[in-house]
Order: structure tokens, then C-alpha cells, then sequence
């Protein structure tokens, strides 16, 4: 086995570089004579970088303002570095769009919601100075601004409710990373602060449960709790934070060094490995105990309750745990692989930090609980011949325990469905001492080479990390987040304005947004990038500023309509002298539906909740739709994330992959789209019911569909449009006759919240509008902005 | 039902007599041209492979739980000679076992063996039936894959890693070749029993390929997509007027964009649902074949039913274009506690025996209308599984996992029928030379249909990546 992978990986060292060629010539190598390797490997780390060349490893500094001609144009400090390029290239920025396009994209951009009808007539009638000003002050100060901004956010951060592979756990205590998210961008949380806090929270403020939720940011990643090789889960999940990291603020592909040094990037494996070894003494656990707020006090007293329903059949259970529970845990303990084994049979005293860890994993996880072990010795005790114990006795308490079991199953409708009293974090188990690092021969970790302290990439930073351990961490951690959210560091700030960037204007500066190393893209206007990321540390890393620069400047505020002047000299439009049109994320199709439908439950925060399934799909226990159904009508954000079976109407409109850090919304567009926006019941039920919220409020048939327009568009309808809609009610009518059978019944969808019985306008009629509503939601101006 | 008030359904009493017409169905079901999709900067055009390819289609029979393959093909004289011994020691070298203390005795089921076909390849009595095309077969009997546990080596097996997040291989496969019928998906997943396979959708994931090459998961019942099925209170013809109101609308605001592809596509994506609506029911539709037909894959049995009726499907599938039809292997049995699939920890013989039965019949019934209607050829028949299991029994009458050493198997597609590769040691336990891992077999079978796995690539945040991640390649033994 080791030697066919060994040799797999040689084969494509031998493809890269000529130090792995060496590396390969030696095919006698083993971890029991690292020496020589370990010098081949140093060798690059030796030769690296004697001075930072690439343009986003070198400082920040905050750029001149160009002279322009357009003076007029530019409203805010970007907009001259926007247009100093353009008119370079002789091009002029497009047209203003008008207000009420202006109202709808900036609505959607900054709450992922549509502004209302009266909101457009209010801004477009606005005669003040200040109208933009308003709106954007106004858009900003709404809780709607956090929710959006922090989906984005929870892409990157790989955020589920779940802790996918097969089990798929749920995580039922992660909804509070959410919550944080989201509060950090309504409270304008420093960008500094929040990278300090997710990436070491529980050094700097560790008696903060706010920064203790934060680490949550490291916990994201997927796991498997049934694993039997620990030492493996530990390398994995290290490695997912170290890869994280380097993604989401260094905007760097560093996980290329884990099997081989990068091959555009000065980064070497002995870099990433350094990366590496600041996460080396992180442990994650699951039920740090929560300030026991309103919602944590209700949470416990659901508990309570579903615990007195079940105390009879669990004071029946505690016989047969005490009797069996200490040989439960050696038999399940003997099933880890041999490392595993070595680690947690060995006594406390003698624990060294791998230990530590691990010992810290068997205890917290949560397969680990008496009534699963025990359960499973039981039937082993029972059905194997050969286990000590095995007889009649073990047979009797089996039968005995799975009664019980039965009976206990019972009750699980009545076990609170959601919320908790605990947090999940990152902690350091007390000890400031932490597992030697090494790096791996093609980042397999049977095969450590040459030891490692932690460092920062050489190519990006000649800084030594500043670790000062304290008595219960290694404050390797605050080290490296007091290196990321430093103002020094050519990347961070580069790397988090131009994502912000690029979600208004859908290319980045950078279209790369994962990448500033070598192999990614060059900004197209390096000054305007490095305007932003200036200008907001300046204003002390306020997400705020940036936002509501952006939102007010004249290079947003531009049309989108086609200009073939500009398609020819700037094809990819990299220069933004057209504002570009874009699909609203899945999110934000759901969420509007939603809205205009007069369902939208604008709850923030919580516990996650289950809408239910599409007819046919069962995902079984993995899937409990929620009791409440003012649930079901939540914001997207709060739908439950499971990894498995992600919510069918979100996952067809591309939403993130959660397995791993996820930097863009991809845009696809397929025949399953067009399915769910026909035929899923829950569309259905939202086309039924703004139906019935316009029928309430306008006359007659072109009152209607303009009402409707309003609330869709923010426009009205033109002439075509008009003509179009009203012939194909009159039209609409009879095919919908056509469809009675012989007794002259038929079967549509009627409007919801609004009584035929009472109403002058023809059932049929009623019917027919309906389902016109339904087909104006189904168009492209309905799932784009403009 | 019939009160017309603020219900989301109403029954109308209506005076206007019986319904008239009847519908004309002017958007035909049938081909799409493929050409027509390319001009939209459709991702699922169809492009051209590396070089000439054997196969069009893969059929990856994925034996959920992993069957013992040492109670199926790999036939040990040496291992029930030695059944009820300790594991001599030499054998266990070199590997790590998850129990403490030793593993269990030699274990020997009690299967009768028979040699079938021209090339004499060894089959147990509980796939007689598979037997008989011995000699379509292609058996790869020193398969190693890594992992203890089912999660981490199912995903391996169908991503390539241990860790969720790569494309499946379907995927890579929708991604390099495109969609040969745009009329239905290009990846379809099937699986029986009454909820989504364990683990699942990130075994058909399309990682970080963009979401349009993942698997669609094709549900057992008539109405095989979701959402395929229009709202019970919208008719067809209702529907068709619909989306020409959409099609009107759209059209004349796109006419203010004449160069947004993007837009145009999504208007076309409305007449390919529409068709998928009649394409999709259609193509798993079986109770137009015959009733040999239906026989031949087992739909006769109760206990092979649901997966014969998944095989037949695929055969459909196959013909009309799909590219990669993944399908999981379902419950048997009582299906509760290790019957839900093949993994035997105990009482091999109650586990196995359903298993083998639901599936035996409808593979060879698969194989012998794959060749009857000349579709072998073009098609790769797949037989795999997460990993095999040991020697050494478990639970006294069970067997653990084991990645060291199992056979799978291929037929059609260009492989060389009638040949065994590889072998295990005389216990079964391990490969006895560097083996085949699941990159090889993925290697191999992108081989197969024209790709050059090397060249399969795409650009995920600036690494160049491919379906076998930095390892594999094409095992050329196997090929004919």
C-alpha cells in the first residue's frame, strides 16, 4: 500500500520541478532516513524570495488621485481612478440609469430584497441633494444589510448546519457563527477585529462569548466522527484550516505546498508547513457552555421537558450502563487504528499534545455518548461467538436495552427540534505546549521529513511571528491574526476589497478573487484596487465606508445598457464603463418570492429551520421540516445548511459548495432551473399569493398588471408588455375551460388572501391572473438586476 | 373541495360545458440538436474527446456497504483449508487492522464455486447468473483503494479523495464531453429504497466544476426529477400558453440586449424543461418492454425487482445518450440494522444472500441486452465498490473491510472480456503486487472514452486540477 503511493507521488514530483526529480531519483526513501530528503526539501526555502517581487506581496500605498478630464463624473474619490482608465483608453463611462433602476439594484445589491413600491416613488420623487444619500444611510442601517453581506461571508467560511460524510451530524449550536456574522456586519465590526476574533478568539478574549462564537470560523470544516484513525482526522483538519486561511485572507492558493512547493508562487512546502504548524495545538469543542439568555433558559426548559417524559424508560437504562459502560468504551476504543490506540489508552500523565488532542476528540464527540457505546457492545456481546461475555446474560440485556430503545424512540417528537445552550469553538485544552510540526513528503503524513516552527511565507512577509505564549494556549494563533489584520500585510485589505468589489460589479479588480499569487489574474486597475484597500484601513477597516462608497459612487451608478463601442474596445468589460447586469443568487430569488408574496418572516437570527421538501423527496431523519410554519418563511441565510442534501429550490440556483472554502457564486443556467420556477409547489403557492395581495389592491386588469410591474420591476409595464398580458388573460380564460371535465369541473390555482366568494372579478378570471403572475416571476427581468 | 374561497386549489362547478380541446403538442419530445445548444454557449455542448473513443456511455454499478467479493469471485482453496485458524502473521504485514489484540480466524462461507465460460473465471453460487458472461468480463482481482471506514472510501472511489469537495468522475465526464441529448441530464444517479442514498449528493457532486455537471438524481417512481411534475392544477396546454407569454416577454426585453448569450440561454431553457417534463418519464418509462425483457433483469423477483427495474432504466438511459448513469446499490432484505447494504459485519450468509439475489439477475440481465442490442461495445459496464472485506471473519460469522486487496470488475467499452488481472495473496487479504486504485480505474475508464486523464483539467483557483488528483494511470492490461 505505502509503497504504491509513494510511488504515485513520485511519478508527479518527477513532472514539476528538478529538486523533486532528485527527490524521486532516491526510490529507496523512508520515513526511517528523512535526512537526505529533508535537505532536498529545505533546499527551495533556502533559494526563495530574496525580496518580494510579486506586485500584491508588496505594500499597500494609498495612491495619488489621477487627474481627469470628466471632472464632473466623479463623484467619489474611486470614481477618478475608474475613469483615469478609461479615458485612456478614449472610452466615456455610460449614462446614468435612471432612479428607479437605481433603487432596485442597490436594494437587491446591499439586502438581497426589493425596494417597496412606495420606497421607489419616494426616492425617485426625492428632490433633495441628499437622495442618494438616504437611500444608501438607509439601506445600510437595516438588519437586511447584515443578512445579505453575510451569505458571502458564510461561503467562505464553508458555514453548515451539518458535519457532512455519511452521518452528516447535525451541528445543532453553529447557527451562532451565523448569528455573528450577520451582527458583525449590521454592528460594522471592524474588519480587523473580525478577523482577530474569528481566527483567535478564544486567546485574545477568552472570557468573551462573542469572540469565543467567532472561532467558530475554524470549526466549519466537514468532518466524520466515526473515523478510526484520529492522527489522520488531526492532519485533515488542520490542513482545512491552514487551506482556509490562506484562501479567504491571504486570497492564496498556499494549499498547492502541502504535496508539492508551489509552482508559480514562491511558496514552499517548508511555507506551508510553517502555515501549518500555527494551528498545530487547536482543538475544537462542541458544548462550551452559552450565557443562558431567554433563548438558552427556553431551550433548557424544552429539555427538561422531553427529559420527565422519557425519565422512567432512562431510569430503567441506567442499570444496564453502569453495569456495562467502562468495558463499552474499551471494546469501542480497541477499534482505532494503531496510532489512534497508542494515544487514548495511554494515562493522563503521560499524555503528550497529539494525545491531548485526541483523547479531547474521543471525549467531546458526540458518537461518543453511553448509549451509543453501550448499544454497540451489547449487540457484539450478543451476536459473537468469540467476545468474552458472550451468552445467554448478554443476550437477555440486549433484548432488554433494545425495548427500551424502542420505547425511548418513541418520544423523539417531542425532543426540542431546535436550538441550545452551548457554543462550539476552538481551544487550546489548557496547554500552551504544542505537537512538534513537520513537513510531509508529498503531504502524506506517515512520512514527516524536516521539522517546522510556525513562520509566515517567506515570499509575502520577512516578519518573525510574535508568539507569546500564554498559560493556557500557545498564542500561535494571536500571532498570525495579529499578522492577517495588519494593516502591513500586502493582502489582507487588497484581498477583502476587491471581493466586496466584485460582488456589485461581478468581476473583480482581481477576477481572481481566491488568487493574487502569480498564477491569478493581474488587477486591471492596480490604483483603483489599492484606493480601496487604503481607504479602508484608513477608516479603520469600517465594511461600512467601503460598502456605501461603492453604493454612492458614479461608476455604480451607471446604466446596463449594451454599448458596442465599449463591447469592442474592452470585451470582458474590465474597465466598468457598463455597469454589469446579474442574476440574483438563490438566496435572493427565494427571498424576493417571498417578499412580494407577503410571507417574509424577517425574524433575525436563531436557530436554523427546514421549509419543507419538493413533492418525492424524503431525506428521512436528516430533514425534520420545522413545526412553526412562520419558519418556512424565513430568510434564506436561515435555512438549515445540511451537507448532504442541501434545500433543493436554493441548490439548483448555484449555491455554495460547503465542503470547502467557496470564493464566487457561479451562474448556470439549466433546464432544472426552469423546472423548480414552474412546478415547485412552494413557487406556486408564492405566485397564488401576490396574486391575491394585487387583486386586493388595484381595479382593473391594467391596474393590475402595472401594480404588479411595480412591485416586480419598479417600473411599469410598456405598451407591448401591456397589450401581451391583456390579451393573454382574455385568451388565458379559455384554456383554463378547457380544461373541465365532463361535469364542468376544473381544477387552478386560485389566489391566496383574497376571498373569490366576496369579489366581483370572475373565478376563472381570478385564476388566469394568477397564473400570469406566476409567468411574470418566471422572467429574466424578475431573476436579474439591471 | 369545491367551496371557491382562499384555498391554494379549487374545484370549479362551471356552466360551460365539456372541455374541447385537445392538445396539440407542437414542442416535440424528441432530439434537440446539439448544435443548437453549442450556438448558446451552452457548458453542455458536446466537445470533441482527446483522441477517439471506445465508449460513449458508463454504467457504474456501485455495490453500496462492499460486498465480499472473496464470497462472490475471488475463489481461495487456501482460505478454507485454513478457515477457523488464527491469520498466519506473514499475511498480515505491512497493514493496519482496526482491532486491538488480534484480528478474528480465517473465515470460509459456505459458497459452492463453479468455473464458467471460455476463460474458466471462478464464480460463487450467489452470482450464478453473472456467471454466465464470464466472458465479457474483465476482472481486476488486485484492487487497493485506502480507508477503514465507508464514508472517506466511498467518496474516494467516486471523487477521488478522502475528503469531500472534488468532482465525481460523472462529473469530470459531463465536463470534458458535454451532454449528448440535451433533452435529459448528462449524469444521472439512480438508487432504490425509500430515501436518498447515505453520504448523499456529495458522491455525485460536481465539487468545484461548476453545479451544472452534477449527477441528477433520478428517483425511483414515474416522476424521476424534482419539480419534473407539473402543479396537479396546472394542464399542459395551460403550461404551453404560459410559456409563450414568457417567451414573449422575455423575447422583447432581450431585444434590448441583442449580445446577452446569457439571457437567450435562459430563455431556452424553458423549451428544454418542457421537453424534460415528456423526455425524462419517458425514458425511465419500462412497461412498454417486454415481458422477457422484464424477466431477464429480475422484475419478476420481488427481492431483485427495484434494482432490475434501476438496470433497465440505465439500458434506456444508455440509448438515449446519457453519459454517466451512476447507480446505487439499494436495501435487501428486511432492510433494517446491516441489511440496508452490503456491509456484513455479521451473519455474511443473511446479509449477502439478498444482496447478491437483488442484484444477480438484473447485471446479467443487463450485460446480455447491453450485447444483444449491440450496445456493449460503446458502453462500460462498471462493478465496484468502496472497498472489499477480510479474510478473517468478524462477529464469528462476519467479515470487516478491507482496502488491501478485492475485485471489481468492467465489461464492454473496449476492455479485454474474458481476462483476470491481478490477484490477491492465497487468503484474499492483500494484493500481491502494487494492485489498482480507485485513480487507475479512473484513469482507465476516462480512457476509454477518448480523455486523456492528464489533459482532463480545470482551473480551480489557480490549480490546475484533474480527476486523479496527482496520481493514477491507465492500466493497459485491462484494455483489449
Amino acid at each position: 500500500m505505502t509503497s504504491t503511493r509513494s510511488r504515485a507521488y513520485v511519478a508527479f514530483l518527477l513532472s514539476f520541478t528538478s529538486i523533486s526529480a532528485v527527490l524521486a531519483a532516491d526510490d529507496k526513501l523512508s520515513p526511517q532516513a528523512p535526512a537526505p530528503v529533508a535537505q532536498q526539501a529545505a533546499a527551495p526555502a533556502q533559494v526563495a524570495a530574496p525580496a518580494p517581487q510579486h506586485w500584491s506581496y508588496l505594500p499597500v500605498v494609498a495612491p495619488a488621485t489621477p487627474e481627469v478630464k470628466l471632472k464632473d463624473w466623479a463623484r467619489r474619490p474611486l470614481d477618478a481612478f475608474v475613469l483615469a482608465k478609461l479615458e485612456g483608453k478614449g472610452l466615456s463611462p455610460a449614462g446614468e440609469t435612471d432612479r428607479a433602476t437605481f433603487i432596485r439594484r442597490a436594494t437587491l445589491d446591499a439586502w438581497g430584497l426589493l425596494p417597496a413600491p412606495q420606497e421607489v416613488a419616494n426616492f425617485v420623487n426625492d428632490s433633495s441633494p441628499q437622495a442618494y444619500e438616504k437611500l444608501v444611510d438607509r439601506l445600510l442601517a437595516s438588519p437586511r444589510y447584515g443578512e445579505r453581506q453575510a451569505r458571502r461571508w458564510l461561503d467562505l467560511a464553508r458555514y453548515a448546519d451539518s458535519a457532512g460524510f455519511q452521518g452528516d451530524a447535525t451541528r445543532n449550536n453553529t447557527y451562532r457563527y451565523r448569528d455573528y456574522v450577520i451582527n458583525a456586519f449590521n454592528s460594522d465590526k471592524p474588519f480587523n477585529t473580525f478577523i482577530r476574533e474569528q481566527v483567535a478568539g478564544d486567546e485574545i478574549a477568552p472570557d468573551s462569548q462573542e469572540a469565543l462564537v467567532a472561532t467558530g470560523f475554524l470549526t466549519q470544516y466537514p468532518d466524520n466522527p466515526n473515523s478510526r484513525d484520529m492522527i489522520q482526522r488531526k492532519y485533515q483538519i488542520t490542513t482545512d484550516m491552514t487551506d482556509t486561511v490562506g484562501s479567504v485572507f491571504l486570497g492564496s492558493t498556499i494549499g498547492c505546498a502541502r504535496c508539492h512547493n508551489h509552482k508559480t508562487d514562491k511558496i514552499t512546502m517548508k511555507d506551508y508547513y510553517s502555515l501549518q504548524a500555527f494551528f498545530a495545538n487547536t482543538s475544537t469543542t462542541e458544548d462550551i457552555k452559552a450565557f443562558q439568555g431567554y433563548a438558552e433558559r427556553a431551550y433548557l426548559r424544552d429539555v427538561a421537558d422531553y427529559e420527565s417524559k422519557i425519565k422512567d424508560i432512562r431510569d430503567e437504562k441506567h442499570p444496564l450502563i453502569e453495569k456495562y459502560r467502562d468495558k463499552a468504551y474499551v471494546y469501542h476504543k480497541e477499534r482505532y487504528l494503531t496510532d489512534t490506540r497508542e494515544a487514548i489508552f495511554k494515562a493522563e500523565k503521560d499524555w503528550n499534545p497529539t494525545d491531548r488532542w485526541a483523547n479531547h476528540r474521543l471525549a467531546n464527540w458526540n458518537v461518543t455518548n453511553d448509549d451509543l457505546i453501550v448499544a454497540g457492545y451489547l449487540r457484539y456481546l450478543a451476536d459473537d461467538k468469540e467476545a468474552p461475555g458472550y451468552g445467554p446474560e448478554a443476550k437477555a440485556d440486549l433484548d432488554k436495552w433494545t425495548k427500551l430503545a424502542t420505547a425511548e424512540r418513541q418520544f423523539l417528537k417531542d425532543k426540542p427540534e431546535k436550538g441550545s445552550d452551548t457554543i462550539t469553538g476552538v481551544e487550546e485544552l489548557g496547554h500552551n505546549e504544542a505537537p512538534k510540526s513537520y513537513i510531509f513528503f508529498g503531504g502524506n503524513h506517515e512520512r514527516p521529513l524536516e521539522e517546522v516552527q510556525p513562520a509566515f511565507p517567506a515570499a509575502i512577509s520577512s516578519d518573525d511571528p510574535a508568539i507569546k505564549p500564554l498559560p493556557y494556549s500557545s498564542g500561535r494563533r494571536t500571532a498570525l491574526a495579529d499578522w492577517l489584520a495588519n494593516e502591513k500585510n500586502p493582502l489582507t485589505a487588497r484581498v477583502f476589497v476587491n471581493r466586496v468589489w466584485s460582488n456589485y460589479f461581478v468581476k473583480g479588480i482581481v477576477q481572481t478573487t481566491y488568487d493574487f499569487g502569480k498564477a491569478g489574474d493581474r488587477p486591471s486597475n492596480q490604483e483603483l484596487l489599492d484606493h480601496l484597500a487604503s481607504d479602508f484601513v484608513e477608516h479603520g477597516w469600517s465594511v461600512k465606508h467601503l460598502h456605501r462608497e461603492i453604493l454612492l459612487s458614479s461608476t455604480y451608478r451607471q446604466s446596463s445598457d449594451e454599448r458596442p463601442d465599449v463591447a469592442k474596445a474592452d470585451p470582458d468589460n474590465r474597465l466598468y464603463a457598463v455597469f454589469p447586469r446579474q442574476r440574483l443568487d438563490a438566496e435572493e430569488i427565494r427571498d424576493v418570492w417571498l417578499q412580494v408574496a407577503g410571507r417574509l418572516n424577517e425574524k433575525v437570527g436563531g436557530p436554523s429551520v427546514l421549509p419543507p421538501l419538493p413533492k418525492n423527496v424524503s431525506y428521512g431523519n436528516l430533514w425534520q421540516v420545522s413545526k412553526e410554519k412562520e419558519d418556512w418563511y424565513r430568510r434564506s441565510v436561515y435555512i438549515f445548511t445540511r451537507r448532504s442534501n442541501p434545500y433543493p429550490l436554493l441548490e439548483v440556483f448555484n449555491t455554495p459548495n460547503t465542503q470547502i472554502s467557496h470564493p464566487a457564486r457561479e451562474v448556470t443556467t439549466t433546464p432544472l432551473q426552469a423546472l423548480a420556477l414552474l412546478n415547485n409547489d412552494q413557487v406556486e403557492e408564492y405566485a397564488q399569493a401576490l396574486a391575491g395581495r394585487i387583486l386586493k389592491d388595484a381595479g382593473d386588469d391594467a391596474g393590475r398588471i402595472d401594480r404588479l410591474y411595480q412591485v416586480l420591476f419598479s417600473r411599469a409595464p410598456d405598451e407591448f408588455e401591456k397589450a401581451a398580458l391583456l390579451s393573454y388573460l382574455d385568451n388565458h380564460v379559455k384554456v383554463l375551460e378547457e380544461k373541465a371535465d365532463n361535469n364542468g369541473r376544473l381544477l387552478v390555482a386560485t389566489p391566496i388572501g383574497y376571498k373569490l366568494s366576496e369579489s366581483k372579478v370572475d373565478p376563472l378570471r381570478a385564476a388566469a391572473f394568477v397564473d400570469l403572475v406566476h409567468v411574470v416571476g418566471n422572467s429574466n427581468d424578475f431573476v436579474y438586476r439591471f | 373541495m369545491a367551496n371557491i374561497t382562499n384555498r391554494r386549489e379549487a374545484l370549479f362547478k362551471l356552466g360551460w360545458g365539456t372541455a374541447g380541446l385537445m392538445l396539440g403538442t407542437s414542442l416535440s419530445g424528441g432530439g434537440f440538436m446539439a448544435a443548437e445548444a453549442a450556438t448558446l454557449g451552452d457548458p453542455l455542448a458536446p466537445k470533441e474527446p482527446h483522441f477517439p473513443a471506445k465508449a460513449k456511455t458508463v454504467i457504474w454499478l456501485h455495490m453500496d456497504g462492499a460486498p465480499s467479493t472473496l464470497d462472490l469471485f475471488d475463489y481461495k482453496p487456501e482460505l478454507i483449508r485454513l478457515a477457523g485458524q488464527e491469520v498466519p502473521a506473514s499475511f498480515l504485514q505491512g497493514i493496519k487492522t482496526s482491532t486491538q489484540g488480534g484480528v478474528g480466524k480465517l473465515f470460509a462461507s459456505k459458497r459452492e464455486w463453479k468455473q464458467y465460460g471460455q476463460s474458466g473465471a471462478h464464480f460463487s453460487d450467489l452470482v450464478s447468473n453473472i456467471g454466465q458472461h464470464a466472458d465479457k468480463i474483465t476482472f481486476i482481482k488486485n484492487s487497493i483503494t485506502v480507508g477503514a471506514t465507508h464514508d472517506i472510501s466511498i467518496l474516494k472511489l467516486n471523487t477521488g479523495d478522502v475528503q469531500p469537495g472534488r468532482p465525481s468522475l460523472g462529473a469530470w465526464v459531463s465536463y470534458a464531453l458535454g451532454s449528448a441529448n440535451p433533452d435529459l441530464p448528462s449524469y444521472v444517479v439512480l438508487y432504490d429504497g425509500n430515501r436518498e442514498p447515505t453520504g448523499g449528493s456529495v458522491n455525485w457532486s460536481s465539487g468545484f466544476l461548476p453545479a451544472v455537471y452534477q449527477g441528477t438524481a433520478f428517483r425511483p417512481g414515474d416522476s424521476p426529477i424534482i419539480s419534473l411534475d407539473r402543479a396537479d392544477v396546472v394542464g399542459n396546454r395551460e403550461q404551453q400558453d404560459d410559456l409563450a407569454l414568457l417567451k414573449k416577454l422575455n423575447d422583447h426585453r432581450a431585444a434590448l440586449r441583442p449580445e446577452d448569450t446569457e439571457l437567450q440561454a435562459r430563455i431556452r431553457s424553458f423549451d428544454l424543461a418542457y421537453k424534460m417534463q415528456k423526455s425524462a418519464p419517458e425514458a425511465v418509462d419500462i412497461s412498454k418492454e417486454s415481458e422477457a425483457t422484464k424477466e431477464a433483469y429480475g422484475l419478476n423477483d420481488p427481492v431483485s425487482r427495484a434494482y432490475g427495474t434501476n438496470l433497465l432504466r440505465a439500458r434506456r438511459l444508455t440509448e438515449r445518450g446519457v453519459r454517466f448513469i451512476h447507480v446505487v446499490s439499494g436495501p435487501a432484505g428486511d432492510g433494517v440494522g446491516d441489511v440496508r447494504n452490503w456491509d456484513a459485519h455479521q451473519k455474511l450468509e443473511d446479509n449477502h444472500r439478498p444482496h447478491a439475489r437483488a442484484v444477480d439477475k438484473p447485471i446479467a440481465g443487463l450485460l446480455a441486452d447491453l450485447a444483444q442490442r449491440g450496445l456493449l461495445d460503446s458502453t462500460i459496464v462498471v462493478w465496484t465498490s468502496e472497498f472489499g472485506r477480510t479474510s478473517y471473519g468478524q462477529s464469528g460469522d462476519g467479515r470487516d473491510h478491507n482496502p488491501w486487496g478485492y475485485t471489481q470488475w468492467v465489461a464492454g467499452g473496449g476492455f479485454k472480456p474474458g481476462y483476470t488481472h491481478g490477484a490477491t495473496d492465497d487468503i484474499g487479504l492483500k494484493s500481491t503486487d502494487k494492485g489498482v486504485d480507485t485513480y487507475d480505474l479512473h484513469a482507465t475508464v476516462l480512457n476509454q472514452l477518448g480523455l486523456d486523464h492528464l489533459k482532463t483539467t480545470f482551473l480551480r483557483s489557480g490549480r490546475r486540477e484533474r480527476p486523479t488528483v496527482v496520481y493514477g494511470g491507465v492500466v493497459k492490461e485491462l484494455l483489449a
